[in-house]
């Protein structure tokens, strides 16, 4: 397609990924990045607030498309949660080899607790999915109910997501087998926590051990 | 339960395999302090020591368990209550979720299970070494598909290299000593990883005996196949060791227990090259016939190998002991350093072997329902590894080609005898 005629919002998703591609880093200003384009900055700000923003679309926009093509699956509907999350860990393991050199770029430096303020995007969408999935989850009995505490899950799985994209970035086995043993794993150990009362234990010690203001 | 814990990276399998040594040590240093206060019982510290390390070794699965398990083959490198202990060890992985068989298929065909086949088990019907059995249909016929647990090759590979001084270690075996035992075996457990592979000595292997009286292969399918993923037809059967225990018919013992002493005669002598596995599970009995369900462990042995190795049930090396010298020198289980008593009793014990390992072929017809003749074969074992300077040998004695030789050999033997089988026989060559 003409580069002219495409809208340039899209054209600056674009042009951001294929820097951070490009270059390893983010580009030194809006106004840099604009002009290279071909742009004004009032184009850039009339899209996006900042560069965080941005970026934050950008990896939205990967992760949106990777939940939609599970969530298209013939078998779909028919899975179980855990079988959910599996199929969606792995569908994201595939789609990252298309992205790893910008991943070890940006994600690289990260531990799995980090999120800085580019990864929003990415991961009001990811907890919007993993509601998603622990509704279903309640509906079929494999995820325990637990009042307030529920509402920590979506975290939880976020936090998990993350630990795997961290180890599949430092995998260095064939084909990257070992990061589908990893999955396995940790998503039994998961759904193995959100199912019987190890998790009810570990809050009730964490109440225990921090001090409460009202005492 | 889906997964239990298997300690994964290698720093936990290294702390739980610490953790098995020093349990070992403090059995010993238990051990000597007994022996201080005059009491001590050897047999008893290998019985505790056995269970430790099996213990350790089956929560990590995989590769030290496979080795452990390799190293029970042939029982003599072991003292006995190792050997007991992981002889009952039966390898299972965990099973694999839907979603990962499906990505597997995917890697390995560009399409998910559903898109090849009109039904797919989600989970597995039964377990395989070192991955697992669906069960498929597609257009009216059935099929077995088994799946690979993924970065098995690779982990075996590094599990080995890596447990395998430490293993010995526990065990109290120096590695020169059985370093030319540890590399066959191993070499048998990583083509055992290689589905292609077995596709293939599948497919010649059954070609290559189809035309035995009562023995069967389902057919393979290449299409459906890969390094990860083997097809063939579904078989509906009893497994050997279900229809050996059943209250089958003299007739049809019988008639199976021949096919199974026909199809190794044919492998073993005839083709050599044969299925190193005779495990119950690998086949199935369906209308008195023997079908051979599964290829994984295959040996293959050079003419010269099987010329030298099989002289030996020629009847005259009972009677003539130059003949029978000759022939253990040739195999190279007796050295000329060796002391002129630790000659004799190699030879005593051999030609008592001989004797007993070759009656079923001496007899033309034999009957493996006489329990006395699989005691008189594990006697023979257990003088054996009574004789201390027997193990004190240096070095491993004879050809690394007998070990699966002679584990098929003693694997159908073992089958014939819970069969309760007559079978007719001839010698070889």
């Amino acid at each position: 397609m003409d580069e002219e005629i495409r809208p340039p919002r899209q054209r600056l998703l674009d042009a951001y990924l294929r820097q951070l591609r490009e270059t390893g880093h983010r580009p030194d200003s809006v106004w840099k990045f604009t002009s290279d384009l071909g742009l004004s900055e009032r184009e850039f700000f009339e899209n996006f607030s900042s560069l965080d923003v941005l970026e934050s679309e950008v990896w939205r926009a990967q992760i949106d498309h990777v939940i939609q093509s599970v969530e298209s699956g013939s078998e779909w509907t028919g899975f179980t949660a855990r079988q959910r999350l599996l199929t969606f860990l792995f569908a994201w393991a595939e789609h990252s080899l298309d992205l790893r050199s910008v991943l070890l770029t940006r994600f690289g430096p990260l531990n799995p607790l980090q999120s800085p303020p580019w990864l929003d995007g990415f991961n009001r969408r990811f907890r919007e999915f993993a509601k998603s999935i622990i509704a279903h989850g309640r509906s079929t009995g494999e995820i325990a109910g637990r009042g307030v505490l529920t509402r920590i899950y979506p975290d939880a799985f976020l936090t998990a997501f993350r630990t795997v994209i961290q180890f599949h970035l430092r995998d260095t086995s064939p084909s990257f087998e070992r990061t589908d043993a990893f999955i396995e794993k940790t998503t039994a150990l998961s759904f193995d926590l959100l199912h019987t009362q190890a998790i009810d234990s570990a809050f009730d010690l964490a109440r225990f051990l921090v001090p409460s203001r009202d005492r | 339960m889906e997964q239990d814990s298997i300690p994964s990276t290698r720093l936990s399998r290294i702390a739980a395999l610490t953790g098995a040594g020093a349990k070992v040590g403090l059995n010993y240093l238990k051990h000597y302090g007994q022996r201080a206060l005059g009491g001590g019982d050897v047999a008893g510290l290998h019985e505790q020591n056995a269970s430790a390390v099996y213990d350790t070794f089956s929560r990590l699965k995989g590769g030290p368990l496979k080795l452990a398990q390799m190293l029970s083959i042939d029982q003599n490198l072991l003292p006995p209550a190792y050997a007991r202990e992981f002889a009952q060890a039966q390898y299972s992985a965990p099973p694999l979720s839907y979603p990962l068989v499906a990505r597997t298929f995917r890697r390995e065909f560009g399409k998910s299970p559903t898109e090849i086949f009109d039904t797919f088990t989600q989970s597995a019907v039964q377990g395989a070494s070192i991955g697992q059995v669906h069960r498929a249909t597609l257009g009216g016929r059935s099929f077995a598909v088994k799946v690979q647990y993924p970065g098995v090759a690779e982990s075996l590979q590094s599990d080995l290299r890596f447990i395998k001084p430490v293993a010995l270690q526990i065990m109290g075996l120096s590695e020169n000593q059985v370093a030319p035992y540890i590399a066959e075996v191993e070499q048998r457990l990583l083509e055992e990883t290689d589905y292609a592979l077995e596709l293939a000595r599948s497919i010649e292997l059954s070609r290559l005996c189809a035309q035995l009286t009562n023995v069967r292969f389902p057919a393979y399918y290449s299409e459906y196949s890969s390094a990860r993923i083997l097809t063939s037809d579904w078989i509906d059967g009893l497994p050997l060791d279900r229809f050996a225990d059943s209250d089958a018919p003299q007739a049809s013992r019988d008639r199976i227990g021949q096919a199974l002493w026909d199809f190794y005669e044919y492998q073993i002598h005839t083709l050599h090259l044969f299925h190193a596995d005779p495990h119950p599970g690998n086949f199935l009995i369906r209308d008195d016939q023997l079908w051979v369900i599964d290829f994984g462990c295959t040996k293959k042995i050079e003419p010269d190998f099987h010329r030298r190795h099989f002289r030996f049930l020629d009847p005259s090396m009972l009677e003539n002991r130059t003949l029978l010298e000759e022939s253990l020198a040739d195999l190279e289980v007796l050295r000329p350093s060796d002391s002129p008593e630790l000659r004799e009793k190699v030879i005593t014990l051999c030609r008592e072997s001989i004797a007993i390992l070759g009656r079923p072929f001496r007899d033309g017809e034999f009957d493996f329902g006489d329990a006395s003749f699989m005691r008189e074969i594990y006697a023979i074992g257990e003088d054996s590894r009574q004789m201390s300077d027997l193990r004190k040998m240096e070095g491993a004695r004879g050809s690394v080609h007998g070990i699966y030789t002679n584990r098929a050999y003693f694997g159908l033997y073992s089958l014939l005898a819970r069969l309760r089988a007559r079978v007719r026989t001839r010698m070889p060559g």
